[in-house]
């Protein structure tokens, strides 16, 4: 039967597999950029040329910033899993993530200007980032009232 | 902030010591503690009035307003 504590150990292992494919994929990107250079001619954007250099540097930037995303997320869910929800720290990792997101939002925007279609993964990395500060503001004011709660004797 | 808990002067002044308090207000030492130390953010009517049971005292013999500092 399916509950909260297997939804949060899949989470868990999701994200610890995506610690380890992140890095490789980071790795592996100068072929696989070379790959797409080579077979996407057809790509619209404002800017034409070759899309090594800028997509390297759009992918490893955003690597970087989901290797940081990964890193809070999993300090985050381990914090879940011990039943502390609401506490600073995950205001704290909620903050990074949120943050994270919208920097990654960055290369892919300036990505833009070769292929229009990396507009979308901009879009959706800023979409991210501004929803997971709202759930930050959420949880912070959870944490005030839990604190009250606590210290009201 | 201005409310100041002067529980552990109203203690002294009845010889009590704060093992004994916790029990017979009947709550654990470890709030009784926060509430002596001024961390607590409220106090609830029943614990206020189980504070003034067993110390025979007003509720501003504990507590007391102070103007904040600038």
């Amino acid at each position: 039967m399916w509950n909260k504590d297997r939804s949060l150990l899949l989470s868990l292992g999701l994200v610890r597999a995506l610690l380890i494919i992140i890095p490789v994929l980071c790795l592996c990107s100068p072929w696989m950029v070379r790959w797409y250079d080579l077979t996407d001619l057809d790509g619209i954007g404002l800017l034409d040329g070759s899309v090594f250099v800028p997509l390297m540097l759009c992918l490893n930037t955003a690597g970087v910033c989901a290797m940081v995303c990964l890193v809070y997320l999993y300090r985050l869910l381990a914090n879940i899993r011990k039943s502390e929800v609401f506490v600073h720290q995950n205001c704290k990792c909620l903050r990074i993530i949120s943050w994270c997101c919208l920097l990654a939002s960055v290369p892919f925007a300036v990505f833009g200007l070769w292929r229009f279609l990396s507009f979308v993964m901009a879009f959706t990395a800023l979409f991210f980032g501004i929803i997971l500060r709202v759930v930050k503001n959420v949880i912070e004011q959870a944490v005030a009232l839990r604190e009250e709660n606590d210290y009201t004797i | 902030m201005p409310i100041i808990v002067n529980l552990d002067v109203m203690m002294a002044k009845r010889k009590i010591s704060s093992g004994d308090l916790a029990k017979i207000i009947d709550i654990t030492p470890a709030n009784l503690s926060i509430l002596k130390t001024g961390k607590a953010k409220a106090i609830r009517f029943a614990t206020l009035d189980k504070l003034c049971e067993a110390l025979q005292c007003q509720p501003g013999d504990i507590l007391e307003w102070r103007q904040e500092d600038e």
